[in-house]
C-alpha cells in the first residue's frame, strides 16, 4: 500500500510542477486529456477489471456528467451542482442496467451496456431539452464559481485532483471487503456464492461507483471543452476507447488504467501531431497494432504482466 | 435426537431425467454423517440441493427447522452452511490467505479482522506456511485443504464436504481424517459425501446410502456393509449380472 501512495504522491507533485512550469497549451491539453482518460479507465476498471463484467457503454456515464454540467450552466445554475446531479443520474442508470444483467452468466451484461448506450444516444438526439444532435455551447464565464478558466492550468489541477481521488478510492477498494468480493466473483462465482457473497449486490455497488467516477470526469470535460454533443461524449466510439485503455493497461490492476491512458494519449495525440491530422489515421494503425500485440501476447495487459513477473520473482507461484 | 438438517422426499429432475427421486436424510448436531452411494446415485445432486447451488424440484430441506430448499445460494452460507467442491474451485489469482480471508469476511466485514481470522484457520488446517502461495499453485491435497479452510472461515454450523478424500494418497487421507476429527471437536457438524465407503467407515457416526436417486439405507457404517440392499446397489444383483 505504501509504495502505491508514494507513487501517487510523486505523480501529483510532478503534475503540479508541470502546471507551474509548462505554458505550452498543447502539452497542457495532452496532460488534461491523459488524466481524464486515466480516470475513465479506472472507472471502467472497477466493474470490468475487478468485477470482470465488460462494459461497452461507459461513455454514457461520462455523458451524464457532461450533460449535467451543460444543463446546469445553460439554466443559470452552478456547474459544481453537476457533480452531484450527474453522479445521481449515472448511478441510477448503472443500477437499472446492472440489476437484471450483472448476475447473469455469459455476455448479457456487455450486450445490455451497448443497448442502453445506443438507447441513450438516440434519446439525446431527439430531445430538445438535451440539445438534440447539435448539443450545447456553454457560455463563457471564467472563475472558480463557474468552474471555468481562461488558462488550461487550473483544469489540469482539477483533473489531477480527480485522478488522485479515484486512485485513492481504488487503493481503498483493493483493501476492502468489496475488493475481495469482486475478485472472488470474477475468479469463480459459484465458489463466491458458497462463502455467502451476493453477486448482484456487490457488483451493483461497484457499478454505481464506477458510473459516479465517469460522471465526474464528464463534468470536468464539459467545463474544459465548453461544448457538449453526442459524438464527443456518449458515442459508442468513446465507450470503446475507454474499454481499450483498461485492457491495454491491464484489467483489475491499480495502475493499469493510467498506463493504458498514457499509451493511448501519447500514441493517438502524439502521432496525430507528428504526422499531422487524425484524418490520415496513422495513430489508429499504430494503436490497433499495439492492441493486437497485447491481445495475442500479453492478455493481462502491461501492468498485469509486470505484476505477474514480480509475483514470480517472489516465488508465489513456485 | 436433535437433527440439525432434515431432508424429506428430496427430488430433482433435469428435463425428463430424475436425478433424485425421494431422498430422506437426517444430520444430527455435532456428529459426522456420511452420504454414500454408487456412481450416478445422485450424491452430488443431493449435496447441491442442500447447499443451495441447485433448486430442488420437490421435497423439503430443513436446517434448524427452517425451510432452505430453493433459497438463494449465498443466503444458505449466511445461515451457517459451508461447503467444499468435489472438483476444487479456487479463486485462481488469489493467494491462500486472500481466499480464506474472503470466506472470513462473511462474519468479519473489516479486512483486518477477517485476515486475522483467516490466519488462525490456516494454522488450524495446516496451511499457514503456504499462505502467500497462489491457490492454483498448490498440490491437490493442499487445494482440498484450502477448500475446507475457506468454508470453515464462514464459521458454519454445518460443513458439507464433497469427496474431500478423492485423489489423495493414503498418507494424505490420514491427515485429512485427523483434520476431520479436529473439526468435529470444534463442535461443527459434518455431512460428508464419499464414493469410497472404506474412507467413511472408521469416522462416520451415521451413514445414509442412496442409490438411483433414493435413500435405501440409514444407520451405522457397520450395519451398512451388511445390508443386502446396499450390497446389491454397489455390486449389482447377482441375477441381473448373470443375465447380462
Amino acid at each position: 500500500m505504501r509504495p502505491h501512495l508514494l507513487a501517487l504522491g510523486a505523480i501529483v507533485v510532478v503534475g503540479l510542477l508541470a502546471v507551474a512550469g509548462v505554458h505550452d497549451a498543447v502539452l497542457l491539453d495532452l496532460l488534461f486529456t491523459l488524466l481524464l482518460y486515466a480516470v475513465l479507465g479506472q472507472s471502467w476498471n472497477w466493474i470490468s477489471g475487478y468485477a470482470g463484467n465488460i462494459s461497452f457503454g461507459h461513455a454514457i456515464f461520462f455523458g451524464c456528467g457532461a450533460y449535467a454540467a451543460a444543463l446546469c450552466v445553460t439554466h443559470g445554475l452552478s456547474p459544481w451542482l453537476a457533480f452531484g446531479l450527474g453522479a445521481l443520474v449515472a448511478a441510477a442508470l448503472a443500477l437499472v442496467t446492472g440489476f437484471p444483467t450483472l448476475a447473469l452468466r455469459g455476455h448479457y451484461f456487455s450486450i445490455a451496456t451497448i443497448a442502453v448506450a445506443a438507447l441513450i444516444d438516440a434519446f439525446v438526439r431527439v430531445s430538445p431539452w438535451l440539445g438534440k444532435a447539435n448539443g450545447f455551447e456553454l457560455p463563457i464565464a471564467p472563475g472558480w464559481a463557474n468552474l471555468q478558466f481562461a488558462q488550461k492550468g487550473p483544469y489540469v489541477v482539477l483533473a489531477l485532483a480527480l485522478f488522485a481521488l479515484v486512485q485513492l478510492a481504488t487503493i481503498g477498494l483493493e483493501r476492502s471487503r468489496l475488493g475481495y468480493y469482486l475478485r472472488a466473483l470474477r475468479a469463480n462465482h459459484a465458489a463466491a456464492a458458497s462463502v455467502g457473497i451476493d453477486e448482484r449486490r456487490w457488483k451493483l455497488i461497484a457499478f454505481a461507483w464506477s458510473a459516479v467516477m465517469a460522471s465526474a470526469a464528464g463534468v470536468l470535460y464539459a467545463q474544459y471543452n465548453l461544448f457538449v454533443d453526442p459524438p464527443s461524449t456518449i458515442a459508442l466510439a468513446i465507450s470503446i476507447d475507454i474499454a481499450l485503455i483498461g485492457v491495454v493497461g491491464g484489467i483489475g490492476t491499480l495502475w493499469g488504467p493510467a498506463v493504458g491512458a498514457l499509451v493511448y494519449v501519447v500514441l493517438a495525440k502524439g502521432v496525430a501531431l507528428k504526422f499531422g491530422g487524425a484524418g490520415k489515421g496513422y495513430d489508429l494503425v499504430i494503436y490497433g497494432a499495439i492492441i493486437c500485440l497485447i491481445a495475442a501476447l500479453r492478455p493481462r495487459g502491461i501492468v498485469g504482466t509486470v505484476v505477474d513477473a514480480i509475483r514470480r520473482r517472489r516465488g508465489a507461484t513456485a | 435426537m436433535t437433527a440439525l438438517l432434515r431432508v424429506r422426499g428430496l427430488a430433482k429432475r433435469f428435463g425428463s431425467v430424475r436425478a433424485l427421486d425421494g431422498v430422506d436424510l437426517d444430520v444430527e448436531a455435532g456428529k459426522l454423517t456420511g452420504l454414500i452411494g454408487p456412481n450416478g446415485a445422485g450424491k452430488s445432486t443431493a449435496f447441491s440441493c442442500i447447499a443451495g447451488a441447485e433448486r430442488p424440484s420437490a421435497g423439503s430441506v430443513l436446517f434448524r427447522d427452517a425451510e432452505i430448499g430453493g433459497m438463494a445460494y449465498h443466503r444458505v452460507a449466511r445461515l451457517g452452511i459451508g461447503r467444499t467442491y468435489q472438483i476444487v474451485q479456487t479463486f485462481a489469482d488469489m493467494t491462500v490467505l486472500e481466499a480464506v480471508t474472503t470466506g472470513a469476511l462473511l462474519r468479519h466485514p473489516q479486512v483486518a479482522d477477517a485476515t486475522a481470522r483467516a490466519e488462525e484457520i490456516l494454522g488450524f488446517v495446516g496451511l499457514a506456511e503456504k499462505r502467500h502461495r497462489l491457490g492454483r499453485a498448490l498440490t491437490i491435497a493442499d487445494k482440498k485443504r484450502l477448500e475446507v479452510a475457506r468454508a470453515l472461515a464462514t464459521e458454519p454450523a454445518l460443513l458439507l464436504l464433497d469427496e474431500v478424500m478423492a485423489g489423495l494418497t493414503p498418507a494424505e487421507c490420514r491427515d485429512a481424517v485427523g483434520l476431520l476429527r479436529r473439526i468435529l471437536a470444534r463442535g461443527i457438524t459434518v455431512l460428508m459425501v464419499e464414493h469410497v465407503m472404506e474412507v467413511l467407515m472408521p469416522i462416520a457416526d451415521h451413514v445414509v446410502v442412496i442409490a438411483a436417486g433414493k435413500t435405501i439405507f440409514s444407520g451405522t457404517a457397520a450395519e451398512a456393509v451388511r445390508d443386502p440392499q446396499v450390497i446389491e446397489a454397489y455390486l449389482g444383483s447377482p441375477i441381473a449380472e448373470a443375465a447380462s
